[in-house]
């Protein structure tokens, strides 16, 4: 797993960041964490724990944030699989391993997670069940690739992709802005069901669902915007 | 002459010389500040022969010149609104591109064990 770089957005994340890169680092030698701007020591407990630490000098946003990392990663000699990973603790490592394997295995560009494999988790709040189906449907895109659940933080992808990733929507909408360059680029796209661990502290750190409003509003100008 | 034209008509004007003494952007702006010359000439016409308006407003199917004017501000507003959230947009993406930049150079390295 040498080849393999883990990119770990991370903004205010002092208290978990450690543990999960840590036990990413269990797994994967790379890690990148790249601090967007956080106020607390996010950035020296990720280096700490054996991270390659970016550190943006004003917040940004977690699609900038994640720009960022991957610019970082592919520049890394022998960099081949790249993997975005939620700071919070949401994610699991398995789902990782299976879906880089996944990856490596068949035809394929990119490997997303998708919470709704069989139907709707038990574990999701009730909203988020109810909402986040509806804005993979909403989605053109999305559809047009079979997608059921563009929001989710899990992402694993070659270098091809990780070369023409250019993500210019800064905030919340780079998820619909990955769905569209995979349309775009033409990417081979699968799905992997992954778990999602709902803690009480991912949930407080979760996006408040009004932000959907501008996920999809950003996600409409999107194509307006010089690139 | 009403007193509300003299005022209007202060203001308008005002506005221009504003604008011909910003040094921002010379070439580029040039066609910009041609447009805003047409509406303060425009705009000192309507305020003098404010019953004009009306003709026009009629020509167009409305009933009073003063209800054609806000028509227009109303989108001229929406327009103004758009392109001044599309250049933040711009702006914000380029801010991003130097944080970015300035974060990658001063990127760490874990020590190697």
């Amino acid at each position: 797993m040498r080849d393999v770089w883990i990119v770990i957005p991370a903004f205010n994340e002092a208290t978990v960041i450690s543990d999960v890169v840590g036990d990413v680092r269990l797994v994967f030698d790379n890690v990148v964490c790249v601090d967007d701007g956080s106020r607390d020591d996010t950035a020296e407990q990720a280096w700490r724990a054996g991270a390659h630490v970016v550190r943006h000098p004003v917040n940004l946003g977690q699609g900038a944030a994640i720009q960022t990392g991957v610019e970082y990663a592919r520049s890394r000699p022998g960099a081949a699989v790249f993997a975005t990973f939620d700071a919070d603790g949401q994610h699991r490592i398995a789902d990782v391993i299976r879906m880089v394997n996944r990856l490596r295995t068949e035809d394929l560009d990119i490997v997303v997670g998708t919470r709704f494999a069989d139907g709707t988790p038990n574990n999701m709040p009730t909203l988020r069940r109810l909402v986040f189906p509806l804005i993979a449907k909403l989605s053109p895109a999305s559809r047009k690739l079979g997608l059921t659940d563009a929001h989710n933080g899990l992402r694993v992808f070659d270098k091809a992709v990780a070369d023409g990733l250019n993500l210019t929507m800064s905030g919340m909408a780079h998820a619909s802005e990955i769905v569209a360059l995979i349309v775009e680029n033409g990417w081979r796209v699968a799905e992997e069901p992954v778990e999602i661990l709902y803690t009480d502290y991912s949930m407080s750190k979760g996006q408040p669902l009004v932000n959907g409003v501008n996920i999809i509003f950003d996600g409409l100008l999107r194509k307006r915007m010089r690139r | 002459m009403n007193w509300i034209q003299v005022l209007l008509i202060a203001a308008v004007l005002g506005v221009l010389v504003y604008l011909l003494r910003s040094r921002r952007s010379a070439q580029a702006k040039a066609w910009v500040k041609i447009g805003y010359v047409l509406f303060v000439l425009a705009a000192v016409y309507a305020i003098v022969r404010p019953d004009d308006t009306t003709v026009v407003a009629n020509w167009l199917g409305v009933d009073r010149g003063a209800d054609l004017l806000e028509y227009a501000l109303i989108v001229a507003f929406l327009f103004t609104t758009i392109s001044t959230y599309m250049r933040f947009k711009d702006l914000e993406l380029r801010y991003a591109q130097l944080a970015r930049a300035v974060a990658l150079e001063g990127a760490r390295a874990p020590e190697p064990h």
